[in-house]
């Protein structure tokens, strides 16, 4: 039994104490779906906790009342349990960061929007807080309907990697906000395979009406970028002002120490490597990695030739 | 556990009905669940018991039980214990629900508790395709906006150099997450994930936030808009297959063809970086000054 779970058992009980004092008369059903007790015995097991506790002395009129009566749930005698426990600092962020992200999507109910103000009236009236998830809210909520309707989208895709443009039918699953950026989760018919897109290189979009059949669960949306055996691998040495890179990219560290920094960069198309280094100038080293090389002396040619 | 949570159960009770401090010895007298125990045995269940109370955000305070402070005492005032009931509907409830299961802070959604204490919902809604990853953990920033909400000052090592502000705000960005605050250099914004050595223990109400103290103002819409060069104008084209995209990024209208535009920059390094994330699709017509930067950086990274 550990801590966390005591705590979080806890918790529930004093947030469900003062609901059922304020609401006389809520049923067994009602209490078990708002304060999440997947059976009617779970919430009767902590009812009988409370009611063999009190104050001391621990007599009949020092102890609290509850229990079930017929279908009611009855607490009497806890007056001191009438209000829940405020928020911690962390779940108060959480609670008002996660709905001001829903809201910086632009995807917000009205009840979101009221519930953000009566929150941050009550709860953290002093303080300066700002979600932004650049984005465009209008395709976040084209797709984000496409995806709850099960609708196939047309894309039109300006690839990130490969600076090409295609159009393709995917089967929209989800929509998120990682890192800065907007991603779709689907299936793509053209690649036949599970793709994600990032929403701002989407150019054009359409909804068809053709409907498909989600997977029976979509897999969690893998935010971060993970390897595989296809991608190209390069070495690059890094200035200490190029340190940066470990915060932004998933790389390896083959080497840190005595003022040298080495990774090993992997990604799907050469040319993101490429980029990178064209953009650190003199502040890193190709090492290792002969396509990379080849790339982005292609690369650089081509910018510095709108330069002559 | 059950015998466990009975005793924290009686421990608040007892420490919510008692409007002055008692001392540990007092609540292993009193409060059923801790009898028969032996020292050693006792300090190490309430040691547990206090660090539970705390999690959960219960206000249990250490403080003098005499004026001449030989001994302490615990007390939990009824006041600071009680949530201040924001009053919302079961509506609000739901869609505050929907935002916390699909916002993740720290790789995972948010535990329930807070949404309990509010008042609990129901587990309605369905599948929601929305989702997003606003990366650090609550537990990293709550200590954070304790501070800003509190107006305590915060002290902390960023790049090697150990600094103290008054924080006025904090702002999720472009995917990190930023404090905003003012010391003896002046205004300036920190990437929370890059601060080290943090405390925040100063005392509240040490300062007060300037009226005219604008977050979103202080965090540039754009990184190459501040930074440490003088500002000067610079004027890009985009050409037409990636122009939409810039339109896009710099919130200006564009049907078709080349989009040409004039930016304020202040961060050379910034602007030069996103520029080169268009390959050769943009160029730099002016100042001559911005080109022969962003040339020299090419030429530097095909030695």
């Amino acid at each position: 039994m550990s801590r966390r779970r005591t705590a979080s058992r806890l918790a529930r009980i004093l947030a469900m104490l003062p609901w059922v004092i304020a609401n006389p008369g809520s049923t067994v059903g009602d209490v078990s779906r708002r304060f999440g007790y997947t059976s009617e015995k779970d919430l009767a097991s902590d009812l009988d906790m409370v009611f063999v506790c009190g104050l001391p002395g621990y007599g009949p009129g020092d102890l609290m009342v509850a229990y079930i009566d017929d279908d009611q749930v009855v607490v009497d005698t806890a007056d001191y349990f009438e209000g829940a426990p405020r928020l911690t600092p962390a779940e108060t962020l959480s609670t008002l960061a996660s709905a001001l992200a829903v809201v910086a999507s632009g995807q917000a109910t009205p009840a979101l929007e009221s519930a953000v103000d009566k929150l941050a009236g009550t709860l953290a009236p002093e303080t300066a807080l700002e979600v932004d998830l650049a984005g465009e809210p209008e395709l976040v909520g084209s797709l984000r309907h496409a995806a709850a309707d099960k609708r196939v989208v047309n894309l039109t895709y300006t690839s990130l990697a490969k600076g090409g443009t295609t159009v393709r039918d995917v089967e929209p699953w989800s929509v998120f906000a990682s890192l800065g950026n907007w991603y779709l989760v689907g299936y793509c018919r053209l690649a036949q395979a599970e793709r994600i897109f990032r929403v701002d290189r989407i150019r054009e979009l359409s909804l068809t009406d053709e409907t498909f059949v989600p997977p029976a669960a979509t897999p969690e949306p893998a935010v971060r970028y993970t390897p595989s055996d296809d991608d190209v691998r390069c070495v690059i040495e890094l200035s200490e002002e190029a340190r940066w890179v470990l915060d932004y990219y998933p790389v390896d560290v083959v080497e840190d120490g005595d003022g040298r920094l080495v990774i090993e960069f992997s990604a799907a198309d050469p040319s993101v490597a490429a980029r990178l280094l064209l953009r650190l100038g003199a502040r890193a080293r190709l090492v290792d990695g002969d396509e990379v090389r080849h790339a982005l002396s292609d690369l650089g040619q081509r910018v510095l030739a709108r330069y002559t | 556990m059950r015998h466990v949570i009975e005793r924290l159960l009686n421990l608040l009770a007892f420490l919510l009905t008692t409007s002055r401090p008692v001392s540990a010895e007092e609540i292993r007298r009193r409060v059923a669940g801790y009898g028969g125990s032996s020292d050693e045995a006792f300090r190490r269940m309430f040691e547990r018991d206090k660090d539970v109370l705390r999690n959960i955000g219960i206000p249990l305070e250490l403080t003098a039980t005499d004026g001449w402070g030989i001994e302490q005492g615990y007390v939990i005032d009824p006041g600071a214990y009680r949530l201040a009931d924001p009053g919302l509907t079961d509506e609000e409830r739901a869609a505050l629900a929907i935002a916390s299961r699909v916002v993740r802070l720290g790789g995972g959604p948010a535990p329930p508790d807070a949404l309990l204490k509010l008042g609990g919902t129901g587990l309605g809604g369905g599948e929601e395709p929305l989702g997003a990853d606003l990366g650090l953990p609550a537990e990293t920033l709550g200590d954070l906006f304790v501070a800003v909400s509190e107006r305590r000052e915060v002290t902390f090592t960023y790049h090697g150099r150990q600094r103290t502000i008054r924080p006025y705000g904090l702002a999720h960005r472009r995917g990190h997450w930023y404090l905003v605050g003012e010391g003896s250099s002046g205004m300036r914004v920190f990437r929370v994930d890059r601060m080290e050595e943090t405390d925040v223990a100063g005392v509240p109400n040490a300062f007060v936030r300037p009226r005219n103290f604008n977050l979103r103002a202080e965090i540039d819409a754009h990184p190459w808009e501040a930074g440490p060069d003088e500002a000067v104008t610079a004027k890009v084209r985009f050409e037409p297959e990636m122009a939409w995209w810039a339109a896009r990024t710099l919130h200006v209208q564009h049907t078709e063809g080349p989009l040409e535009v004039e930016l304020p920059v202040a961060n050379v390094d910034a602007f030069i970086g996103w520029l080169l994330s268009f390959d050769d699709s943009a160029v730099i017509l002016e100042p001559p000054d911005l080109r022969r930067q962003l040339v020299e950086r090419v030429e530097a990274a095909l030695v």
